[in-house]
């Protein structure tokens, strides 16, 4: 369906003939599948559209414009970075304008005060490459280096290096945001100066409406601006060697070093990654599921399935395999040390070392992040944790249990609970749980699956992140709060009246298992008859 | 717990690499995720927030369109018969290069055929009438009348070749190409006193016709067939061992889309293709010759597509796809790790005084000159936009020669340098100069 035509007019009037279309094979460009991250799901076939037009502003006077347009006229519209989200960021009802933030890309650096100033169209990968050169560094989220990095800290950001640098809400410093009306809202230090260094301001923090735990999907608004943290770092190069695909930053091995210990047991495991917090060393420590090492080996699909094939139930229940980043910050000594006291953790705990290369190709640049969708074609990550280290391994057992059911047509992965890691020098724990499948298959029962962790999270009491828009959020809302879906229903409502940012989230979800005749056998929590939203987007 | 033989189904779909039925890629167009490793700089070289697009079309036109990773979606839409042909969906897919950014860019993480996806587009286009283009109408009538790509006589070919000292070993076929042949002489000029010193000689083609690879880019598969099947049979009857080629284009063509289109592997030939930058990197490791002179200048080489990530060989497949998209027997990917890098930079540097500076976006990550694969007949504007991209770059990193080992490469940059500054050379010129 196309925007109503005067409106059009207007808003090529705001960015110019060459920045706007309504193309049927532009806008057939941003459909949200059938690839990609929780693409190819019911949600993605039930609940995406093409855009009726798509739009790339240039200043946040332009996005601020654009906005109010669509108020003027009931256009809803959704903000779009780089489009790697999935189903989510893709336009959800007909005739929505899609405002394509990749010409947004501004950049500057306080190497002084460590952080940058970025618009939404600049990458991760780019922002490290910038720090790197002046002895910094970024923290590059899951996501890789591909994403949009206002995009991912707005609703991710967690990475291994989150052990020593932190949680991504904390690096989220002065931030422009242009509100669902198109009033511009200014937060951190933002609101009293020019300077974004700052990520607390006055009054209430508003990073919590922005983000909270995981983010609302782009329906409150849009972020034309961001200040992010930037770290000291050791002072010697990462070095990019090799050919594409066998394409790695070589490590300055003095300096900074990967080591991979081999524990006896699941207690001994918890217990290294407490011990190593405890002691105050490592850049990062992480528990990989055991097929992303099988990954890093295999040079094709055809040989992770052929080297994946000779694990089994018995191998997966015995790997406690963790991964420990150390960097000499200060000097190599720094990292003798670290080391030192690694290994003495690692002997009283009876930690066997493995094998490892002195590159890296996945924390600093985060470059094979894609690779996630080598071995079935279909990924999706369908929970995360931060709670405590004990609270995300439990998680990731648990989540290992239930997925029996659904395996086929999940792939069969034995048992692994997923990823673990260590953050905020243990003092926090995290657990992300990762699912794949060949999207040839009949893969209604995925759909089942990821509303049927929502419902194991609530009973089994697990402080999960994805609440919010990326569950139904009547199922989630009494549940947690006990009434945390009133009070975002309330936000959406006061900052976006006519529901036009991004309808219908964050009830798109809701929406979802009210349109798809496979979900109702799985509906056995109370919602209201109508959902409580305008009846243009129902 | 489920065992992997109880989830492993009977699922096998037949399926080959023929570029002719776009079905054969219906699985790679809908695996695409969006991470766009087709349009960045593979992210471990990224330098920064300058030149980190690879992708010619991309960097011209920011919608998502324009990336592999919008035409893959636009390509299902067309397999699923959702889209119409328009003037702007022509655009969207010919305004691009083929230059392979994309298809190693996708191959770093995801090994999905997107070269051979966007390539299988353009032959449904012009199978349903939709292309070529009217701007492409001279050059088709060109290479298919007068086989050369100007439309002149073509026993021209001959005034050049009667021009040359060389000496004649009939096991060693140069074919020359239509650029050289009737226009940059310097680059025969040049081979030819690089073998002569190396005491190497070659023979030329009694008859050469166009290698037809701009036919071929515009998915004019017929017409490239009979191209083909006419030059490969000519060279087989001359039972040489090599053909020699100083075109990145004309390499790719013989060497990996000859055997594509007439179902054969590049070892099935009959012979061996080699370019320049092989042959002259062979002779300068054993001995052969030995550049002398000094040539006291910065320069920046520049990797022409088609001798760097486009140039592996060819290996023809077929067979079937079953459960999580597993081929059998396994395709041997094509990731662009046989390009000519090690080549071009070792002769180079092996030239005293000749100080070589590293471009930001270098070997398989090079961003095209933007002239191939009949852009610049079609789409001149996109065509300067990408070079004057390019010598942004060149311009940034100091270099004051520029060198490729494509002769379209070079006039296109010479176009667009036309204001000095920077010199443009073929590198079997400065190899030549050295002597």
């Amino acid at each position: 369906m196309a925007i109503k035509r005067d409106a059009y007019e207007i808003l090529k009037g705001i960015v110019g003939e060459e920045y706007i279309s309504d193309d049927p094979a532009i806008c057939e460009a941003y459909r949200a599948g059938p690839g990609g991250y929780e693409c190819a799901l019911g949600y993605e076939r039930v609940m995406t559209k093409i855009p009726g037009a798509v739009i790339l502003p240039k200043t946040t006077e332009e996005v601020q414009k654009i906005v109010k347009v669509c108020n003027k006229y009931k256009i809803p519209f959704v903000p779009y970075s780089t489009g790697f989200y999935g189903p989510r960021s893709h336009c959800h009802v007909e005739g929505e304008l899609l405002i394509d933030l990749k010409r947004m890309d501004h950049f500057e650096m306080d190497e002084k005060h460590l952080y940058v100033v970025v618009g939404p169209g600049v990458i991760y990968s780019q922002i490290q490459a910038e720090a790197l050169k002046k002895g910094l560094h970024a923290i590059v989220g899951g996501g890789g280096s591909q994403v949009s990095a206002i995009a991912n800290l707005l609703g991710d950001g967690w990475s291994p290096l989150s052990f020593r640098a932190g949680l991504p809400q904390r690096r989220i410093l002065g931030t422009e945001l242009v509100l669902p009306d198109g009033e511009l809202l200014l937060l951190g230090s933002l609101a009293l100066s020019d300077d974004p260094f700052w990520g607390e301001g006055i009054g209430p923090d508003l990073r919590g409406i922005l983000r909270g735990y995981t983010g609302v999907r782009g329906c409150l608004g849009i972020v034309t601006k961001m200040a992010i943290k930037l770290f000291p770092f050791q002072p010697e190069p990462l070095v990019p060697i090799g050919i594409s695909p066998n394409t790695a930053l070589k490590l300055p091995v003095g300096r900074v070093k990967w080591i991979n210990y081999q524990l006896p047991s699941r207690e001994a495991m918890i217990k290294a990654m407490y011990e190593i917090g405890k002691a105050e060393i490592a850049g990062c420590v992480t528990r990989v599921p055991l097929f992303w090492r099988t990954l890093a080996k295999a040079e094709s699909k055809e040989e992770f399935w052929e080297l994946w094939g000779k694990e089994s139930e018995e191998t997966i229940k015995n790997s406690f395999i963790i991964r420990i980043l150390l960097v000499g910050y200060t000097s190599e000594e720094q990292l003798k040390y670290d080391e030192n006291v690694l290994t003495d953790i690692m002997t009283e705990l009876g930690g066997i070392q493995r094998p490892t290369k002195p590159t890296d190709e996945s924390w600093f640049k985060g470059a094979d992040s894609a690779g996630m969708w080598l071995m079935c074609g279909s990924y999706v990550s369908v929970d995360y944790v931060v709670e405590s280290i004990s609270h995300a391994v439990l998680h990731g057992e648990s989540f290992a249990k239930l997925k029996e059911k659904y395996t086929p047509p999940l792939m069969p992965d034995y048992g692994d609970p997923g990823w673990i890691q260590s953050f905020e020098l243990g003092h926090t724990g995290y657990s992300e749980f990762l699912v794949y499948w060949d999207q040839d298959e009949d893969v209604k029962s995925v759909d089942h699956f990821y509303v049927e962790t929502s419902k194991m999270n609530i009973r089994e009491r697990f402080y999960t992140a994805l609440l919010g828009p990326h569950q139904p959020l009547f199922l989630t809302g009494p549940r947690y709060g006990p009434n945390y879906h009133e009070w975002l229903l309330k936000i959406k409502n006061e900052f976006d009246p006519h529901w036009v940012c991004h309808p219908p989230l964050p009830l798109a979800h809701d929406q979802f298992v009210e349109k798809a005749p496979w979900m109702k056998e799985i509906k056995d929590w109370e919602s209201p008859p109508r959902l409580p939203l305008p009846d243009e987007w129902k | 717990m489920v065992k992997k033989d109880e989830v492993q189904k009977p699922k096998r779909k037949q399926f080959s690499l023929d570029v002719s039925d776009l079905e054969n890629f219906v699985y790679d167009m809908s695996r695409c995720v969006k991470c766009k490793g087709c349009k960045w700089v593979d992210h471990i070289f990224i330098e920064g927030i300058n030149y980190s697009i690879r992708c010619p079309s991309s960097l011209w036109k920011p919608y998502d369109a324009y990336g592999a990773f919008g035409k893959m979606r636009i390509g299902i839409a067309l397999y699923e018969k959702r889209l119409e042909w328009t003037e702007k969906l022509l655009e969207i897919l010919y305004a691009c290069t083929l230059c392979g950014a994309c298809d190693v860019g996708c191959k770093r993480n995801l090994d999905l055929e997107i070269g051979l996806a966007l390539e299988s587009l353009r032959i449904k286009a012009v199978r349903e009438g939709a292309a070529p283009l009217p701007a492409h109408r001279e050059v088709i009538s060109n290479v298919l009348k007068t086989h050369n790509r100007f439309g002149l006589k073509n026993e021209g070919r001959e005034n050049l070749q009667a021009s040359l000292r060389f000496k004649k070993d009939r096991s060693i076929l140069y074919f020359v190409g239509c650029l050289s042949s009737f226009h940059e002489f310097h680059i025969p000029e040049a081979l030819c006193k690089v073998l002569m010193e190396s005491g190497w000689g070659f023979e030329f083609l009694d008859e050469e016709w166009c290698c037809g690879n701009v036919i071929y880019s515009l998915g004019m598969i017929e017409e490239a067939k009979k191209i083909a099947e006419r030059n490969v049979e000519l060279i087989r009857s001359k039972k040489a061992n090599v053909l020699l080629v100083s075109c990145a284009e004309c390499y790719r063509m013989w060497k990996v889309d000859y055997p594509k289109i007439l179902g054969l592997s590049t070892d099935e030939l009959g012979f061996r293709v080699t370019h320049f930058i092989e042959l002259a990197f062979d002779l300068l490791k054993e001995g052969y010759f030995r550049p002398r002179r000094k040539i006291e200048r910065k320069v920046a080489y520049h990797d022409s597509c088609s001798v760097s990530r486009l140039c592996d060989p060819w290996v023809k497949w077929s067979g079937t796809r079953g459960w999580m998209g597993i081929t059998d027997p396994p395709i041997k990917r094509r990731r662009g790790i046989f390009g000519l890098y090690l080549q071009a930079r070792t002769i180079l540097s092996s030239i005293p005084g000749l100080k070589l500076v590293e471009l930001p976006r270098t070997r398989e990550n090079a961003l095209c000159c933007g002239a191939g694969r009949g852009t610049k007949e079609a789409f001149p504007e996109f065509s300067d936009f990408v070079v004057k991209e390019r010598i942004k770059e060149v311009k940034d990193s100091g270099a004051e020669m520029l060198v490729s080992s494509c002769p379209w490469c070079k006039i296109h940059f010479r176009g667009a340098l036309s204001d000095g500054g920077i010199d443009v050379l073929d590198i079997s010129e400065v190899l030549a100069l050295s002597l």
